[in-house]
């Protein structure tokens, strides 16, 4: 034990600190997907729609998001917004702006393919019964593509969760942080504190994200 | 901004550029091997091979590429085994892509349908015959999407390799800022570079999409 | 069947706000003085003057939170070290709370020009590239840059490095500069984090690591097979609290406070209770400033 330095992590709080680290990375993915899917639906039906202009930027909106590193991203938001236009936002918020950028871009581009994929003749029916434009949307065509949506969406947690690694770039003290402060602090008394607290890092990003996708394939496996 | 200052920057982010096209391009041909044999195994059920295989794919589909990074360049040399900067970030890259690289070309081997290897057997064709000329082709052009879609993913994915010394277009970005705080222009370059960078291989994909869907017949 | 799908579009969606509700009050928590960052919006100006941050009751502070024994976090989470144990005196006199900001070095300035922290105190050093573009208080600290490396091959000169070697820095510290600036030649393994480029160190990744010499110093005190061959290189510069460029408030707050806790002595006690056990007390009158004043 000692010599692969999974000993520091007894050492105090360290432990505690450790998951609250990551407790931090899980708050900000599940804030950001909350918000993602309610503008991702806004997002996708408005991909649907037949004026070329909207169509066109958010093909841009898309292409953007899926060219940009969110890391990229990430410190243009933070650093950045108060350069051009003197606006101070925190960290926390700049990872949740980012994260919900790019969420409500993937979200926006699955609605819009569930969407797609539901026959004409549904809608034709519908307005045929006298709804109109919004009730066709909200009572006929949300509802079956949310099943298709679900999984997916669980599937953004996992992802997100994944990616908030990188909020320590713009100085979020999240769990790989507490552990490069945990192996600063005991670099002395225990030089291979390195092993030990990146293995127990990487395990537990694995025990977080592994339930979280699996629930997501068995999802889209049972609505298929 | 300041066009001087942009101007001495680019040789920088040049070399950036091909820092992580390097690693990117070698990491990406690794992974697509990793991938096709992966997947081939997971067609055939080779037993031990199988189970291996879904415990690499799991583990490195829900870990990200900067904390397997960080064990590989920082925790690993305390065990005595030691890499560069440089194959590190091809390893971590390769293995990360080669797990999802199986997974989309599994999923397009498996969406062949039954009847045509069942056919092709019944005509005399052994099975790595009907693998070979049958279903890996068909398989991988319908994967053509999910692959495009890694290789955005894995180039996008160099960005954290500052964090293990490697100056690739973040490092340079950063760096720079740090030295001698032209955050603009710094800011602007970096999002130029990735465009140079991400831009053509977006807009290949939905080409070469387009193209491989025209191959398919029927569906 | 259709009312059903219904419940489950209308729950997804009550339910996302509701985590959107919550989470909001949970980010709160996350960063409790986050409140107090209330740049004036509108205006162009980005700093807080004394008053302001008198009023909002917290002092935003950065500070490092991997450079042991300037700024670094105990097992218990909390932060110590020479820097930190002056900003909890700022703080105390200044009667606010005080938000400990983690930077790294390549972010500092960017941290004051974009006001997210009030104080940078994470072992800066005054050059005049940066004091362009922020304004320093008096200094606390002597510094100069130093090469540490194995005690097996020490490096005893920066003319021996050959083509092939590559030293250790970390982006952003006054050791990048120097080294790009007069030794173009040699190759540089660059590092956002402390932590991070001493592990890298430690691990054999490179032939020397260079920094300031007191962090070099303390490396090779507190790990057993590492000699500093190079002490001293470059100028002889000092350390600083920094603010943003015009916050004239708080940098003149700053100074006088400097001076006044100067008369008891502050900076020599700072250094018996945070850096005595790694240098001892040879170091003592080489590397404290006291009063602002550098002898």
């Amino acid at each position: 034990m000692q010599s692969l330095g999974i000993d520091v992590l007894f050492k105090g709080t360290n432990m505690l600190r450790l998951l609250k680290g990551l407790w931090v990375s899980v708050e900000i993915s599940l804030i950001s997907v909350a918000i993602s899917i309610v503008l991702g639906l806004i997002i996708g039906v408005l991909m649907t729609s037949k004026a070329r202009l909207i169509r066109l930027i958010l093909r841009i909106y898309l292409e953007i998001v899926r060219i940009m590193p969110q890391m990229v991203l990430l410190f243009i938001v933070y650093f950045g917004t108060t350069r051009v236009f003197g606006i101070n936002i925190s960290a926390e918020l700049s990872a949740i702006i980012v994260f919900v950028f790019w969420g409500t871009a993937e979200m926006g581009d699955l609605v819009r393919g569930s969407i797609k994929s539901i026959p004409r003749i549904q809608y034709d029916s519908a307005y045929a019964l006298g709804m109109n434009k919004f009730q066709v949307h909200f009572y006929i065509i949300f509802p079956q593509t949310i099943r298709r949506l679900l999984p997916l969406s669980i599937n953004l947690v996992t992802r997100m969760i994944k990616t908030t690694s990188l909020v320590m770039m713009i100085g979020i003290v999240e769990v790989l942080k507490v552990s490069q402060q945990i192996i600063e602090a005991n670099r002395k008394s225990s030089p291979n504190a390195a092993f030990g607290v990146f293995a127990v890092v990487f395990l537990l990003y694995f025990i977080v994200c592994w339930p979280v996708s699996r629930l997501a394939n068995k999802l889209e496996k049972r609505w298929a | 901004m300041d066009i001087e200052i942009i101007r001495s920057y680019i040789p920088l982010y040049n070399d950036a550029l091909l820092l992580t096209f390097k690693i990117g391009l070698l990491g990406i041909l690794t992974a697509f091997a990793i991938g096709l044999s992966g997947a081939a195994a997971l067609y055939f059920k080779v037993p031990v091979v199988k189970k291996v295989l879904t415990v690499y794919i799991e583990l490195f589909r829900n870990t990200p590429l900067l904390v397997q990074l960080f064990f590989i360049y920082f925790a690993l040399p305390k065990l005595g085994i030691r890499i560069s900067a440089e194959a590190c970030g091809t390893l971590g890259l390769s293995l990360i892509g080669g797990a999802y690289m199986i997974e989309t070309l599994r999923s397009g081997l498996e969406s062949i349908d039954k009847i045509q290897s069942e056919s092709a057997l019944s005509l005399g064709m052994t099975k790595s015959q009907v693998f070979g000329s049958i279903i890996l082709p068909q398989g991988i052009s319908r994967s053509v999407p999910g692959i495009m879609a890694n290789v955005i993913f894995m180039l996008k994915e160099t960005s954290v390799f500052s964090t293990i010394s490697l100056m690739d277009l973040m490092f340079t970005a950063k760096d720079l800022i740090g030295m001698y705080a032209k955050t603009i222009e710094c800011l602007f370059l970096l999002v130029v570079y990735y465009l140079i960078m991400l831009l053509p291989v977006s807009l290949l994909g939905s080409v070469v999409e387009r193209r491989v869907r025209y191959a398919e017949f029927g569906d | 069947m259709k009312k059903n799908l219904l419940t489950i579009a209308l729950s997804t969606v009550l339910g996302a706000a509701a985590l959107t509700g919550c989470g909001s009050t949970n980010t709160a928590s996350i960063d409790e003085a986050e409140v107090a960052k209330a740049a004036s919006p509108g205006s162009s100006v980005v700093y807080r003057t004394v008053d302001e941050i008198k009023e909002s009751g917290t002092i935003n502070i950065g500070v490092f939170s991997d450079k042991s024994p300037f700024g670094y976090v105990d097992e218990n989470g909390n932060y110590a070290g020479y820097d930190v144990y002056f900003a909890e005196r700022i703080g105390a006199d200044l009667g606010v709370k005080i938000n400990y900001v983690s930077t790294e070095a390549a972010n500092r300035i960017e941290y004051l020009q974009t006001g997210k922290v009030d104080i940078i105190l994470a072992n800066f050093t005054v050059t005049e590239e940066r004091a362009q573009e922020i304004d320093f208080a008096l200094p606390y600290m002597n510094v100069a840059l130093g090469v540490v490396s194995p005690s097996d091959a020490v490096l005893t000169s920066l003319e021996d490095v050959q083509a092939q070697d590559q030293i250790i820095v970390i982006s952003g510290t006054t050791a990048e500069t120097y080294l790009e600036k007069n030794y173009p030649d040699i190759k540089l393994q660059k590092y956002d984090a402390y932590a991070e480029a001493k592990t890298a160190f430690e691990n054999g990744n490179a032939i020397a690591w260079a920094n300031d010499n007191t962090e070099v110093i303390a490396f090779a005190i507190e790990n057993e097979g590492f000699t500093v061959g190079i002490p001293s290189l470059g100028d002889a510069d000092t350390i600083a609290p920094a603010v943003t460029k015009g916050n004239e408030s708080l940098l003149n707050w700053l100074n006088d406070e400097i001076v006044a806790i100067g008369e008891e002595n502050f900076f020599h006690a700072d250094y018996e209770a945070t850096l005595l056990d790694t240098y001892g007390a040879d170091y003592e009158n080489t590397l404290v400033v006291e009063g602002g004043k550098v002898q």
